[in-house]
């Protein structure tokens, strides 16, 4: 297998698996400040500021995969 | 006593990762050249917007007394559809390289970073006084 079929399977691929990553990331941070929010509604505000970093970290690995695939899809010939 | 973790973190945040990309243009404009500079810039900009909806977006979505619904729906479909297709169109023109992009964009964590490792590290609190518990961020 040549360097850009490796390449034409692996770019999809990790990024599905990036994807995949965040998702389930965001989705535990969420339902875990549901929960805590739930027990401690005073903490609201922590909790909120707490999964806004969080999550603006979740997602920006996500972005960081989605712009490596942009710059490595030039190079998968035709 | 506050710590670093209350509500206007991200204002700060936001605020001080604006200071470092003015400051950081007219550099950029100097030794990079015009257009590494505006994209390195516009990622920045790109990454600080984002981050405003996403907090928005969260307050109204996620908050004890129930979700504000109508604004939530607002603030997702400017977020999502919207603000990536800007960033698709940055992308997209062609003097803008995503290295450099990416690195605008990146300011905004280096911040945030930077803020709670100074926080953890000096035991400042919010007022910049010396925190009693420094492990606390």
């Amino acid at each position: 297998m040549d360097y850009q079929s490796m390449l034409s399977w692996a770019l999809p691929i990790g990024v599905g698996v990036a994807a995949f990553g965040s998702a389930l990331g965001i989705g535990r941070a969420v339902g875990s400040a549901m929960e805590a929010m739930g027990r401690q509604p005073e903490a609201a505000g922590k909790i909120q500021t707490a999964m806004i970093v969080g999550a603006a970290f979740i997602e920006a690995l996500t972005l960081y995969a989605l712009l490596v695939f942009i710059m490595l899809q030039g190079k998968i010939g035709g | 006593m506050k710590t670093g973790f209350e509500l206007d973190f991200v204002a700060r945040t936001l605020r001080i990762t604006g200071v470092v990309l003015l400051i950081s243009l007219p550099f950029g404009i100097y030794y990079f050249g015009i257009w590494p500079a505006l994209a390195f810039f516009s990622g920045g900009i790109w990454g600080m917007v984002n981050l405003i909806f996403l907090s928005s977006l969260i307050r109204t979505a996620i908050r004890p007394g129930g979700a504000d619904t109508t604004r939530a729906v607002g603030f997702a479909v400017i977020k999502f559809p919207l603000l990536y297709l800007a960033g698709y169109a940055l992308l997209k023109v062609p003097r803008f390289e995503p290295l450099h992009l990416l690195a605008g964009f990146s300011v905004l964590f280096l911040v945030m970073l930077l803020k709670a490792t100074a926080r953890a590290l000096l035991g400042l609190d919010e007022t910049g006084e010396h925190n009693s518990n420094p492990g606390q961020v």
